[in-house]
C-alpha cells in the first residue's frame, strides 16, 4: 500500500512513516500542499494523511483539489484543529476518516485497516490464530466449526490485539480504542484487564490461548506463531 | 428606598413646609396689606380735601360756623374740620376711638394741621377699623384654597417629569446590567437620555462591559491557541514513544517506564482537550439543532459506562418517561454532559450504592442526577463547577475539568445546574431546563 503522507510537522510526519513501514505500508511525504500536489500529480497513492493545518494552504481546498487528481484514495484527516465544523466538511468532501491529534499509531493504522477492508474490498477476512479463526467482517470467532461468543468490545480488543500482532499494546492504547474519548486511564486500565481476562475463559474453553501474552507492567501482545 | 421615592418625598415635604408657613403667615400679611391700603387711602382723601379748600376757601366746608363734620350713613367713614390753636401742629395715621352720636368706634384716624386765612385748621379723616379687617378672612381662605390647588397641581407635575425623568436610569440598569449574559458578547445601543449623567452612566457601563469581554475573549482566544499549539508536540512525544515501545530491543524496565510516560502525556492530553473543548463551548462552535430521546440518551450513557457501574455493582435507575424528547440541543454536548454526571456520580459513590435520575414534567421540566455517594462538603459545593477545583479528597482522579465542562454545557444550553449534598449520604445534582427545549411525544 502506498501512503502520501503531507504534514508540515516533519517530526511528526517521520514518526507516522516509521511506525507505517513496520506495518510495509509505502510512504512518501510531503511538507506543504505545493508538495503535495505536485506528488500528487505525478503519482496514484491508496492512502494520503492529510494535515488540516498546512502553511500555504487551506487544508479542506487541498483535499478537493486532491480528490480530482487521485479520486481512489482513502483519505485519513488528522489535524489539531478538530473542530466539529472542519470534520463535517471534510467527511463532506470526501474523507474517509477523521483523526484528531494527538492521536495512537496503533490507532491509525487499526482505522487505515478498517478503510482498506470497507473500501478496497479485502476479503482475506478470516486470519487465523492459535487454533482460532477470526472473521473481521462477520466479527465472529471459531474454533473448529464452533463459534465463541464474544461481546462487542471483547472482539474489538481481540481484532485490535491482532491487526498489531507481535506489538506489546499498553491497557491505555487499549482503553483508548475502545472507549475513545470517554476513556478514563487510571479507571478504565483495570477494565481491560477484566475483559482480556474473560477472553481468555471465553477462548480457553475450546483451546489453549497462550499466544494472547501478558507483559508485565505494560500491558498485553498477541505472539507472532512460528 | 427608591430615588422616585426619596424625590417625591422631598419635593412633597418641602412643598408642604412652605405651604404651612404661607398659610401661618398669611393673616399678617394680609392685615399688613389692608392697613398699608386705609393708610393710602387716608392720605389720597386729606389731598382731595386739602385741593378743594385750596380752591374754594376753606368756607366751602365751614360755611360760617368754626367746624365741620361729616360721617357715612353706617359710620364707617368719617370727616372733621375745625379750627384750633396756633401752637397745635399734628400730622400722623393712627388708631383711635371716637365718640359719635354715643357710640364709641374704633377709627383709623388720619389727623392732619394746617394753617389757611391765618387760622390753624385740625382735619381729621377716620375709617372704622371694622371695614378694613372685612375681606381679610374670605381673602385669606381664597388665597389658601388656590394656594393647595396650585401646590396639588405642582406635585402631580413634578411627579409626572421625575419618573419621566429617571426612566432611562431603568432602562440602562435593565438593557445593560440585568438583562445579559456573561460575556456580554451582543452590543446593546445607548439607552436615549438628554440628561447627561445617565450618558455618562450608561456610556461607562457600556465600557465596562466591553473590557470584560474582551479580557474573557482574550483568555478564551489564549485557551483555544495554547491548547491548539500543544496538541503537535503532544501529538509528536506520544507517537515517538510509541514508536520506541515497538522497538524489539527495549528490556522490560524501560517498556514499563515508556508507559508510565505515556500515562503522563495521556493525562496532559486530557486536560488540554478538556481546555479546548471548554473554549469552543464558550466560542459558540456548535449546533444546537438536534433532537435527543431522553431515555435512549440515558441508556446510550449506561452502556458507554457499564462497566465501570458493574465492577462496583452499582444500581442505575432511569424514571424517565420515553416520551421525552430534548430539542435545540447538541446531542455530542448533552451526552458528555449526562456522561460527565454520571461518571462523577459512579466515581464517588460507594460499592453496591445506586444512582437514581428522574425526571419531573413541572413547569420548569427539571432533571435530577442523585447518588448514594460519599457527598461533598457544604464549603466546597460552591466550588465544584471551577477549573481544576478537586472535590472529595486528593485520592480520587480525575483533574477538576469534568463539572466545569459539565456547567459550561449547561450555559450554553441555557440550563440551570445546581448541586446538592448531604456528605456521607448523597449528592444529587439538578438540572433546570428551558421550556424551548422540552418536548414531549407519545
Amino acid at each position: 500500500m502506498k501512503v502520501l503522507i503531507i504534514e508540515d510537522e516533519k517530526t511528526l510526519a517521520f514518526e507516522v512513516e516509521a511506525f507505517l513501514k513496520k506495518a510495509f505500508y509505502l510512504c512518501e511525504l510531503a511538507h506543504n500542499g505545493k508538495k503535495a500536489l505536485e506528488m500528487l500529480d505525478l503519482n496514484l497513492y491508496d492512502f494520503i494523511l492529510l494535515d488540516l493545518g498546512l502553511p500555504d494552504t487551506d487544508g479542506l481546498i487541498l483535499l478537493e483539489k486532491a480528490k480530482k487528481l487521485n479520486p481512489d484514495a482513502a483519505y485519513v484527516i488528522l489535524t489539531a484543529r478538530g473542530n466539529i465544523e472542519d470534520r463535517i466538511k471534510g467527511l463532506d468532501l470526501g474523507a474517509d476518516d477523521y483523526l484528531p491529534k494527538p492521536f495512537s499509531l496503533p490507532e491509525l493504522q487499526s482505522r487505515m485497516q478498517a478503510i482498506a477492508r470497507r473500501k478496497f474490498g479485502i476479503k482475506n477476512e478470516s486470519i487465523p490464530i492459535g487454533e482460532f479463526e477470526i472473521d473481521l467482517q462477520k466479527r465472529t470467532v471459531s474454533n473448529a466449526n464452533n463459534e465463541v461468543e464474544l461481546t462487542r468490545k471483547e472482539f474489538d480488543l481481540l481484532s485490535y490485539m491482532l491487526l498489531h500482532k507481535n506489538r506489546v499494546l499498553s491497557r491505555m492504547q487499549l482503553s483508548e480504542h475502545i472507549w475513545g474519548s470517554f476513556s478514563d486511564d487510571d479507571c478504565d486500565s483495570n477494565y481491560i484487564d477484566v475483559h482480556i481476562k474473560n477472553i481468555r475463559k471465553k477462548l480457553g474453553r475450546f483451546a489453549a490461548v497462550d499466544w494472547l501474552e501478558t507483559v508485565r507492567g505494560v500491558g498485553y501482545k498477541i505472539k507472532k506463531q512460528t | 428606598m427608591k430615588l422616585l421615592t426619596k424625590l417625591t418625598l422631598f419635593i412633597t415635604f418641602s412643598k408642604l413646609i412652605i405651604v404651612l408657613l404661607f398659610v401661618l403667615s398669611l393673616p399678617f400679611l394680609v392685615e399688613q396689606i389692608a392697613s398699608e391700603y386705609t393708610n393710602n387711602y387716608l392720605v389720597q382723601q386729606k389731598q382731595k380735601v386739602l385741593d378743594v379748600i385750596e380752591k374754594n376757601g376753606i368756607d366751602y366746608y365751614l360755611q360760617g360756623s368754626d367746624s365741620y363734620g361729616s360721617y357715612t350713613l353706617l359710620k364707617e367713614e368719617y370727616i372733621a374740620l375745625e379750627a384750633i390753636d396756633e401752637d397745635f401742629k399734628i400730622d400722623t395715621i393712627e388708631n383711635s376711638q371716637r365718640i359719635i352720636e354715643a357710640d364709641t368706634l374704633n377709627y383709623r384716624l388720619l389727623m392732619h394741621s394746617f394753617k389757611t386765612n391765618n387760622q390753624e385748621y385740625l382735619l381729621e379723616i377716620g375709617k372704622s377699623t371694622a371695614t378694613i379687617s372685612q375681606y381679610n378672612k374670605p381673602l385669606q381662605r381664597i388665597a389658601s384654597y388656590v394656594l393647595i390647588a396650585l401646590i396639588i397641581l405642582t406635585l402631580i407635575t413634578d411627579l409626572v417629569f421625575t419618573r419621566f425623568l429617571l426612566q432611562p436610569l431603568g432602562k440602562i440598569i435593565k438593557s445593560k446590567l440585568l438583562n445579559r449574559k456573561f460575556p456580554f458578547r451582543d452590543n446593546i445601543p445607548p439607552v436615549k437620555t438628554s440628561t447627561s449623567d445617565f450618558k455618562y452612566l450608561d456610556n461607562s457601563l457600556i465600557a465596562l462591559m466591553e473590557q470584560i469581554h474582551d479580557a474573557f475573549e482574550k483568555e478564551r482566544e489564549f485557551t483555544a491557541n495554547a491548547s491548539h499549539e500543544l496538541m503537535t508536540p503532544i501529538s509528536i512525544l506520544q507517537n515517538k514513544i510509541e514508536n520506541l515501545m515497538d522497538d524489539s530491543q527495549l528490556d522490560e524496565l524501560l517498556q514499563e517506564r515508556l508507559v508510565d510516560m505515556q500515562r503522563t502525556l495521556n493525562r496532559l492530553k486530557k486536560i488540554v482537550r478538556s481546555l479546548l473543548l471548554i473554549s469552543r463551548i464558550e466560542n459558540a462552535q456548535f449546533a444546537r439543532l438536534e433532537t435527543y430521546n431522553v431515555k435512549e440518551l440515558l441508556n446510550s450513557v449506561e452502556e458507554e459506562i457499564s462497566h465501570r457501574m458493574e465492577e462496583r455493582n452499582i444500581q442505575f435507575d432511569i424514571e424517565v418517561d420515553a416520551s421525552t424528547n430534548w430539542q435545540n440541543i447538541n446531542k455530542d454536548l448533552i451526552f458528555q454532559l449526562i456522561y460527565n454526571l454520571v461518571n462523577n456520580a459512579i466515581k464517588y459513590n460507594k460499592d453496591n450504592g445506586k444512582i437514581i435520575i428522574r425526571e419531573s414534567r413541572g413547569n420548569p421540566y427539571q432533571l435530577t442526577i442523585e447518588d448514594t455517594g460519599i457527598g461533598i462538603a457544604e464549603e466546597d459545593i460552591a466550588a465544584i463547577f471551577n477549573r481544576f477545583r478537586k472535590v472529595g479528597g486528593g485520592e480520587t482522579t480525575g483533574y477538576g475539568l469534568g463539572l466545569s465542562i459539565v456547567k459550561s454545557i449547561a450555559d450554553y444550553h441555557q440550563i440551570q445546574i445546581s448541586a446538592f449534598s448531604d456528605p456521607g449520604v448523597c449528592t444529587r445534582f439538578t438540572l433546570i431546563f428551558p421550556e424551548n427545549i422540552i418536548s414531549i411525544k407519545n
